[in-house]
């Protein structure tokens, strides 16, 4: 197997794990990794960005901006600022492209992470949840079947949908743990997690065949064998919703205000221009 | 460079790769990068937005606006001669050395305007100093009606002098909390200056006005345009300009003014010192400081100074940026500054001179400009830059603090920053008033006269041969500054170059009140021959006149000082006229020239509603005199004449009619012996405005376009 996605599937869940501590609620989990992250992009923003330029960009924005009101009553005065504005605020956004160069990989590998943790809610015990398998060959769907766990059984019969080459199944968990389902066809068995906890746990919504950026940025698990019936599993885990102040938060849109509250607070008492 | 290219082409190769990356597999993780980028787009996105919701504001009330401003524009445009009036103003450029430089060749871009337009000497104010002439040049009255006379008035209950510009005092209310006195309020500024700049009346009319570096224009007056204040704003400790010179070196003479010296002391590898800021405005006694360290690295010949969160390298003989500094008092009370280092010497001594704390100009603590956000806006555009009043520190030059090297790079680092502030405005009013005064050639002249006078005391030491031609290079910037201008005009602009006054020889030193003791008009208290500063040992009750400040001679009189003993009227006529006789002609003993070649009865030159807060008579002292520096703080020495061995050596506070400003205009102006304050008049003239009756100047006759 490929190392690299070895590390990624392996080595990172691995440290996250150890970083999400069974108490922890995704609340705090999310202020915490926000703050820290903060606090860390801020410093890389200061050593990866040209400071004194983006000090003079800024600067040199605002002073436009103060034209277009100081002057107002000269028409191209001001429509001469308005164009500086655009052309500063150009300049502004080349600056800062280098440090986001470099803040975006490990801040996207950062999320991609969390969100195997925080995206999605584990199925609850006696909660309904589908399996949906993708297989490439149509005359592979009437040949599909489900083999469980005993903590887990159908509560219906399996739909098969020949336009999406796809069949469902609803399944109900019984008690917690980590289960495997096993999907068999064309004398081939293909195998996914499911995940049944109340409370946080890393959880991967789909397992799909060897295509690495793909189960990189959406998937948690192992491919499937690349030549083999069955091209996807999914589990239809409930998308998770943190309530925090008075509001109903994507853990996403929570990190966003969160980390870029703490940014602006560190890059104030450290005196970092961004 | 191949190498180089490569490196730079794999850079270029991985960011594409990574934005492809980025931008192709969008999903939800990868949409946020980070407070860095989130910064970036939300600082951009709330630029435009702030942009796009003022253009939104602006179109909708733009006929509103339109409106408004025709009415009232329709008096000044309406029968205006010209577009736009540009005046530059170089304080002190003297009209015989124009003319002698003209005839040279250096300045070709005023010869030019000399040829095509006007060149006049402009006659001046009585006395020739620069708050009183420039206060006439924007008030278009004589001082007996702006009140301005000299840069020091005296107090008339205790004989003590005050800037006569502006007064500073403390908020009136605090609230007491312990030890601590808080502040209720800001710290209240009173101009002292009367009278209504012509900018103000051109304002009402709608014609829009940038006025940079005026002096005497602090504190900064509302009106419908933008102003940075002058000569006269004060630094942050809330003088004309302290600088620190710090140093290892124990002892040293206390300076004689404009300075302190701050001693510097081992730390470890390093050194540490501080710079002295304002008083503690809690009231806890003592001046607020901000300490900074030194590391020195001697076999670079360079040190880091840290202050604050700010470390930059200095090498021997250079100054820093523009550095921020907070003196931090406590109970969030901090007054932001910023200064200038110049590393003096590293070995075997440290030396570090650090200009006067200016108040921080994109974060005034007190208003310097116009709106306040004018001041901002230029720090923005700029950068930092000097905002006190005479910001060219010509105490430590004259204190040996500084060198010639150094105090040159440190004027035209200023200036360079005003011909920005300067160009800046001039593309910022199309139509209107652009007026800027540059005072370099004011301080320039000032400290290097005695490279141009023959035989000038402070410069006996230097062979002819060897006198660097400072001032002839000063002359050929301004006409370079002026050939830019002229590049960005057209016939429907009025420019003019001014001075407020000329500029002569400093040589000699007369200490008048030395004079006044000597012929028994001024007594010492029994057992004193000479006085300390400001009066120190006088006898007011036997003294009948006394000077103060650069050219005012006052008469101790009874029922106006609060120990006079001159009689008014007969009385201090007779004296005055005594007085008058025997100074008039005055001869130096040891040159034979002529010390005092006019005394002006002030009754006589002033007319006005302020004309009892003027001196009795002016003195005019002769071509190569002045007041000496102790005669001017107020001290009785035992000589009268002395040389002047200083670096200060031109002077221009003499016998006014000596020392005319200069006058060049884009257009012909048919007047013999035009005055600074006829300037005032003449623009509102050319915008077709009607001259209030107080007015003493006269409007010139100009030509219409140039050349006819």
């Amino acid at each position: 197997m490929n190392p690299r996605p070895q590390l990624a599937t392996t080595a990172v869940p691995r440290f996250f794990a150890v970083a999400t501590a069974p108490s922890a609620t995704p609340l705090l989990l999310v202020l915490a990794v926000s703050v820290v992250v903060g606090l860390l992009m801020v410093l890389v923003f200061r050593y990866a960005s040209d400071q004194k330029a983006i000090g003079r960009a800024k600067d040199r924005l605002k002073a436009n901006l103060l034209a277009v009101r100081l002057f107002q009553d000269q028409l191209p005065v001001v429509t001469r600022a308005y164009a500086r504005i655009l052309r500063g605020t150009g300049t502004y956004l080349r600056l800062s492209f280098t440090p986001f160069l470099i803040a975006i990989l490990p801040v996207t590998f950062l999320i991609i992470q969390l969100d195997r943790y925080l995206g999605w809610m584990p199925i609850s015990p006696q909660q309904n949840f589908l399996v949906e398998a993708h297989v490439a060959d149509p005359e592979a769907l009437s040949q599909v079947t489900l083999q469980l766990p005993p903590q887990l059984s159908a509560s219906a019969p399996a739909v098969h949908i020949p336009h999406d080459q796809e069949v469902v199944w609803r399944l109900v968990a019984q008690s917690p743990g980590h289960y495997n389902v096993n999907i068999a066809t064309a004398g081939q068995t293909a195998m996914k997690q499911v995940v049944v906890s109340p409370g946080l746990a890393r959880v991967s919504p789909v397992r799909l065949q060897d295509n690495f950026w793909e189960r990189m940025l959406i998937s948690g698990e192992p491919p499937l064998a690349g030549n083999g019936p069955v091209q996807s599993i999914a589990v239809t885990y409930e998308p998770r919703i943190i309530r925090f102040a008075w509001l109903e938060w994507n853990w996403i849109v929570l990190f966003f205000v969160v980390s870029l509250i703490a940014g602006f607070f560190f890059k104030t008492i450290l005196g970092i221009q961004v | 460079m191949i190498f180089s290219r490569k490196n730079r082409l794999d850079r270029i190769a991985v960011a594409l790769l990574i934005l492809g990356l980025v931008f192709l597999l969008p999903l939800r993780a990868e949409a946020y990068a980070g407070p860095g980028a989130g910064f970036a787009v939300l600082s951009s996105f709330w630029t435009i937005f702030v942009a796009f919701l003022y253009s939104f504001y602006a179109l909708v009330t733009w006929p509103i606006r339109q409106l408004l401003r025709s009415f009232r524009r329709r008096k000044a445009y309406g029968k205006a001669q010209v577009r736009r009036v540009v005046i530059v103003g170089f304080d002190g450029m003297d009209p015989e050395l124009a003319a002698r430089f003209m005839d040279e060749g250096r300045l070709p871009n005023l010869a030019k305007l000399r040829e095509r337009g006007t060149f006049r000497p402009l006659r001046t104010t009585f006395p020739a100093i620069s708050p009183v002439a420039w206060s006439t040049f924007q008030t278009g009255v004589n001082p007996g009606k702006h009140n301005i006379y000299d840069f020091l008035a005296r107090d008339l209950r205790n004989y003590l002098p005050f800037l006569s510009s502006a007064q500073i005092s403390e908020p009136k209310r605090h609230l007491k909390i312990g030890k601590y006195s808080i502040p209720l309020g800001k710290p209240e500024i009173k101009g002292l200056r009367r009278g209504t700049p012509f900018w103000h009346w051109l304002g009402k009319a709608g014609v829009f006005c940038s006025v940079i570096r005026v002096p005497v224009t602090f504190p900064p007056e509302k009106f419908p345009g933008v102003l940075l204040s002058g000569m006269c704003v004060p630094d942050l400790k809330g003088s004309q300009g302290t600088f620190c010179f710090c140093t290892t070196r124990a002892g040293g003479e206390k300076f004689r003014e404009g300075g302190i010296r701050i001693p510097v002391e081992r730390n470890g590898a390093g050194f540490h010192s501080y710079i002295p800021g304002p008083d503690n405005p809690l009231g806890t006694g003592g001046e607020l400081r901000a300490a900074f360290k030194i590391r020195p690295d001697r076999s670079l010949k360079q040190a880091r100074v840290e202050i604050d969160s700010e470390t930059f390298t200095l090498k021997v003989g250079e100054y820093s940026e523009w550095i921020p500094v907070k003196f931090k008092a406590g109970m969030g009370f901090t007054a932001h500054g910023i200064c200038r280092f110049y590393l003096k010497e590293l070995s075997p001594e440290v030396e570090i001179y650090v200009t006067p704390v200016n108040i921080d100009p994109g974060r005034p603590d007190l208003p310097i400009s116009h709106p306040v956000t004018y001041s901002i806006y230029l720090a923005k555009l700029f950068g930092p830059y000097a905002t006190l009043g005479l910001a060219e520190d010509t105490w430590a030059l004259n204190e040996e603090v500084l060198d010639d090297q150094a105090f040159l790079a440190q004027c035209y680092g200023n200036h360079e920053d005003r011909e920005r502030m300067f160009f800046d405005a001039l593309e910022k009013t199309p139509q209107g008033l652009c007026a800027c005064v540059f005072d370099t050639t004011d301080r320039v002249q000032h400290m290097f006269w005695r490279y141009l006078d023959d035989d000038h005391p402070a410069a006996r030491d230097v062979p002819r041969g060897q006198r660097p031609p400072v001032i002839q290079d000063l002359y050929a910037r301004m006409d370079a500054l002026i050939g830019r201008v002229l590049k960005q005009i057209d016939d429907q602009t009025l420019f003019l170059v001014i001075s407020d006054h000329g500029f002569k020889s400093f040589a000699r030193c007369m200490n008048l009140n030395a004079w006044l003791h000597q012929n028994g008009y001024l007594v010492l208290k029994d057992g004193k021959s000479e006085s300390g500063d400001w009066f120190e040992d006088v006898d007011w009750s036997r003294t009948r006149a006394y000077t103060m400040g650069l050219n005012g001679l006052y008469l101790n009189l009874k029922g106006r000082e609060r120990e006079g003993i001159v009689e008014a009227g007969t009385g201090s006529e007779a004296l005055k006229e005594e007085l008058r006789s025997k100074l008039n002609g005055l001869i130096d003993p040891a040159s034979g020239s002529v010390a005092i070649t006019g005394m002006f009865d002030c009754e006589g030159i002033y007319a006005g509603p302020y004309v009892d807060n003027a001196p009795d008579l002016i003195v005019g002292y002769g071509a190569g005199f002045r007041a000496s520096w102790d005669s001017v703080m107020g001290q009785v020495t035992g000589k009268i004449f002395e040389d002047n061995v200083k670096a200060w050596s031109g002077d221009h506070c003499i016998d006014p009619r000596l020392v005319p400003g200069v006058l060049f205009c884009n257009r012909k102006i048919a007047t013999e012996k035009p005055a600074i304050v006829d300037v005032a008049p003449t623009v509102l003239k050319m915008f077709g405005l009607d001259l209030p009756s107080y007015f003493d100047g006269k409007p010139w006759p100009v030509a219409v376009a140039e050349g006819k």
